[in-house]
């Protein structure tokens, strides 16, 4: 007897609106079907819709509220590189220090979630209390601890200053400190083991064929990583090297510990990375334009497309653009969010396991799904609402609720 | 394989590649190359052929970006080959160009499976069939999303009610 067992669209091991509908026959999955559209934004509209370009560096970070670093990082690129728009060295450097500062904490956050999916909350509590120091660092450094409004074509928006410096150095000291100690809790953990090794496994074949990016396709052996294989700002002075499992394990497997491992392997990585850049960050200009009418005049007359490519926390996140002479805004602006590749991976990794595996095995690849998802509203039979509508619609819940 | 093989080797199959490049770094500088090639639709599954034949790993599909550019509709294939060494990916779009009287494009999934939520996307956003695609079923968009409305063009069929939606809407 077969039966479909619904995992969402609101579920409470995926934290965020999407439908995994798996077919069992007992215990084991035998189909898998992934249905996204539950919470779609339509965020590359309202960004090809906005009064001019750089309104839309501030909608694309908030495309994801764990990546609002990366997508206006893919999109800035994409746009300099048509508009020929030159990028301060300081910039570069700082650009770098921001992407791996993201790094950290999403990373963070991930092992937190994931340690909560195996049921494991006081890891969970853990991890995410030792995240608060690179969230405090951000916090100290750009006034925010997420949609921080850093990005701006031809460079960012604010310096890394001498008073900042020291608190960064104190946080990469005690990431340092920890690194066994967070190794061991993950990786030598009894229980942890028994949940996660070889549950989920993703072959490099599948990985190949179902275009995976990140972690999860580096998890499968594949040295695939933006900053090594095309690097960009001032990646290549770093000399990036892709993470895979047999680093520290010595072997490849696939399977969602192996992707434990990539993940931790990466916080190290962006430490070293961050230690390096502040030791050589250059002195001088972080913007190459600092008058905004020139800088929309300049984009508002170049012609030509490009891509932005960015090795988010999840994976490569690519962003196309395309600028028409005498257009306002952006002519074309289409984002791939990591998560739109991975999440096809779901099905192999799943099938012929236990339905208790479902929510480590979905929450292994570190699922974003706003950043997938990018509202429409749409009433009973079909009837769009409009602005005016929802606000009746919420003066009447709030009038109900006072009753 | 390096990018002037690679164009040789498109050379080979009659097709003309463009070299778009950015430096990057600041004391290691480096030039960063994007390939774009233009590929008539009838074609596009021979190419796409061709290019997992000549790569020495399996290509990346990124993602499909159309662009509703008036009587026409351009629609971006974003590959990549030759990661996992150090500057050794090189980005290559397959753009076709189709009328938007004859709007349709062949399916890729047969040879790359990945490629089933991108082609997902462009029948709903764009309105462009995929002939031989199996599961045509929405993808972003809610399952009553009205047939003739397409979030992407930038014609009549493009969204208008919803413009309403945001604050400060110009019509």
């Amino acid at each position: 007897m077969k039966y479909t067992v619904p995992i969402g669209p609101i579920h409470p091991a995926l934290k965020e609106p999407i439908a995994i509908n798996c077919t069992v026959s007992g215990e084991e999955i035998t189909d898998v079907d992934v249905i996204a559209s539950q919470n779609h934004r339509g965020i590359e509209w309202i960004g090809m819709n906005r009064d001019n370009p750089i309104q839309t560096i501030y909608v694309a970070e908030r495309i994801c509220g764990i990546c609002n670093f990366c997508h206006p990082a893919c999109l800035a690129m994409a746009v300099e590189e048509i508009a020929e728009i030159e990028v301060p060295d300081r910039a570069q450097y700082i650009r770098v220090i921001q992407s791996e500062l993201e790094r950290i904490h999403s990373h963070l956050l991930w092992a937190g979630v994931a340690a909560h999916e195996l049921g494991f909350d006081s890891l969970l509590h853990y991890t995410w209390k030792i995240r608060e120091k690179v969230m405090d660092t951000l916090e100290f450094v750009n006034g925010n601890r997420v949609t921080k409004a850093i990005m701006m074509y031809g460079g960012v928006r604010r310096d890394i200053k001498d008073e900042h410096i020291p608190k960064i150095r104190e946080m990469i000291k005690y990431y340092q400190d920890l690194f066994d100690k967070v190794a061991k809790l993950f990786l030598e953990d009894k229980t942890i083991k028994m949940r996660t090794r070889n549950i989920g496994i993703l072959t490099k074949e599948d990985a190949f064929k179902l275009q995976a990016v990140g972690p999860t396709v580096r998890a499968s052996g594949v040295k695939k990583d933006v900053r090594q294989d095309a690097p960009y700002y001032a990646y290549p002075d770093f000399e990036v090297k892709a993470m895979t499992p047999d680093m520290l394990t010595g072997e490849v497997v696939g399977d969602t510990y192996d992707r434990i491992v990539v993940r931790l392997l990466e916080v190290k990585q962006s430490v070293e990375i961050i230690e390096q850049a502040l030791d050589e960050l250059p002195p001088g200009e972080i913007l190459s334009e600092e008058k905004i009418p020139k800088l929309i005049a300049r984009i508002k007359k170049a012609e030509g497309e490009a891509i932005g490519r960015h090795e988010a926390p999840r994976g490569e996140d690519i962003h196309y653009v395309k600028l028409k002479s005498g257009f306002e805004n952006l002519y074309a602006w289409k984002v791939r969010a990591p998560t739109y590749s991975n999440i096809m991976a779901w099905k192999p990794m799943l099938m012929h396991h236990q339905i208790a595996d479902i929510p480590i095995v979905a929450a292994s690849i570190d699922p974003c799904l706003s950043c997938t998802n990018r509202a429409v509203v749409l009433g009973d039979e079909e009837k769009m609402l409009t602005a005016e509508d929802l606000h009746k619609l919420s003066v009447k819940k709030t009038k109900e609720m006072m009753k | 394989m390096n990018i002037d093989e690679i164009i040789e080797a498109l050379k080979e199959k009659g097709l003309e590649a463009r070299v778009q490049a950015r430096m990057a770094g600041v004391k290691n500088k480096v030039e960063r190359k994007t390939l774009w090639v233009d590929v008539e639709r009838e074609r596009l599954k021979e190419v796409v052929e061709y290019l997992i034949e000549i790569s020495e790993e399996f290509p990346h599909f990124s993602v499909i970006s159309p662009v509703d550019v008036g009587d026409d509709v351009e629609v971006n294939y974003h590959f990549s080959v030759g990661y996992g060494s150090y500057m050794g990916e090189i980005p290559i779009t397959f753009k076709v160009t189709i009328p938007k009287s004859d709007l349709w494009v062949p399916t890729l999934t047969d040879i790359i499976p990945g490629t089933i939520f991108s082609e997902r996307e462009i029948i709903e956003m764009m309105g462009i069939d995929v002939k031989g695609l199996e599961d045509k079923r929405h993808l972003f968009l809610t399952e009553n999303f009205p047939d003739d409305v397409y979030p992407w063009r930038r014609d009549e069929t493009a969204p208008k009610e919803t413009n309403k939606l945001y604050e400060g809407w110009k019509e």
